[in-house]
């Protein structure tokens, strides 16, 4: 896995408006965490952070008070739309130390069951694994072309480069091909009056219909 | 028929404020590719419904369409030439509040040219505007 040394500078922890003008400024507030020391506040370059994501990269070398050193990328989040990171963490590890990332998978080719009319469904996103810092999977890419109909793809039928443990239980399912079920259609368009008139189920205790005295009585009661 | 729940605890509802982003809802979580809503307001039973149909329709029974938004809040009118006062209407159709950011619908099993094509369609029955976007794998 490539290795991309990035900038940090201290800051002083602060609230959403100032890490709204970090932003806009090309900063990305981040944190620092881990190992039983203090968290420490910094600041990274948003588009080396961005770059580096984009190519995959797990772990960052980043270069904090004249000192280089390596951090795991625990978390990024993201704004509203999924384009811009908005902040990250960062945790401290030793190169040779176990540790508990997600994976992605990314399932490869197309499985048999599709030709004979089925949909291959993925169900599962990630695979949490355990491994040294140095091994992460970038993905993990399971070939399913000999998937027929009905057959499922369990975490443990997943392929792990040597030193990497799965943690998420083996009998979870990754991706399923099932059989197209098609959706019953309307026999015929609702009358627009019959779909205005229709109301859904009151749940509870519904008050029993006033009478139509009640508007009189609701005047005299003003009076 | 257009969509509405099947059982609610209460008939009419008050109208509401959507302030803010979509926090929740953003991401695409079931299929590969999603339509994601740019503006934030309501949309009807009937408008998720064209949606539906129009992906379906273009796909050809090819792929699975995932609906992730539901009309859970009812909105009432009074009919035409009405004199105000004498009490709320009666409910007249259902909505989905939905916040710039939301993901409205997802496709899967289908090629990204395809499934580009369909939500395309299904962008045309939405009365935002709306952008494609992908699963994101990894971080």
């Amino acid at each position: 896995m490539e290795m991309l040394t990035l900038k940090a500078e201290p800051r002083t922890p602060g609230g959403t408006r100032t890490a709204r003008a970090l932003r806009e400024k090309g900063s990305l507030p981040a944190i620092i965490y881990g190992h039983h020391e203090p968290p420490e506040p910094v600041t990274l370059h948003e588009h080396e952070v961005e770059v580096a994501i984009g190519h995959g990269a797990r772990t960052l070398q980043v270069e904090l008070n004249g000192e280089v050193k390596q951090y795991l990328i625990k978390e990024v989040q993201y704004d509203h739309l999924g384009l811009a990171p908005i902040h990250i963490d960062l945790a401290r590890v030793d190169m040779h130390e176990r540790v508990r990332v997600k994976v992605a998978i990314e399932l490869r080719g197309v499985p048999k069951g599709v030709a004979e009319g089925g949909i291959l469904e993925q169900l599962l996103g990630e695979v949490e694994v355990e491994c040294r810092v140095t091994d992460i999977p970038e993905t993990l890419r399971p070939v399913v072309t000999d998937m027929e109909l009905g057959h499922v793809l369990c975490v443990k039928d997943v392929q792990l480069p040597p030193g990497v443990v799965a943690v998420t239980p083996p009998e979870d399912r990754v991706a399923v091909v099932k059989a197209l079920v098609e959706a019953p259609e309307a026999a015929a368009p609702a009358v627009e009056g019959e779909a205005a008139a229709a109301e859904p189920e009151r749940i509870g205790r519904v008050r029993p219909e006033e009478p139509a005295e009640d508007e009189g009585q609701k005047a005299k009661k003003k009076e | 028929m257009a969509l509405m729940p099947k059982r609610v605890k209460w008939r009419k509802s008050q109208r509401g404020k959507l302030r803010g982003y979509a926090l929740r809802g953003n991401t695409v979580a079931f299929g590969e590719y999603g339509l994601q809503c740019l503006g934030t307001g309501w949309i009807t039973g009937r408008q998720i419904e064209a949606g539906r149909v129009a992906a379906n329709h273009f796909l050809h029974r090819e792929g699975k369409v995932y609906v992730r938004i539901f009309p859970h809040k009812p909105v009432s009118a009074k009919p035409l030439e009405t004199r105000m006062g004498k009490g709320k209407g009666d409910p007249e159709f259902w909505v989905a509040c939905v916040k710039e950011g939301t993901v409205l619908y997802e496709i899967a099993g289908v090629e990204e040219e395809v499934a580009r094509s369909a939500l395309a369609r299904v962008s045309h029955k939405m009365p935002f505007r709306c952008r494609f976007v992908r699963r994101r794998h990894g971080l």
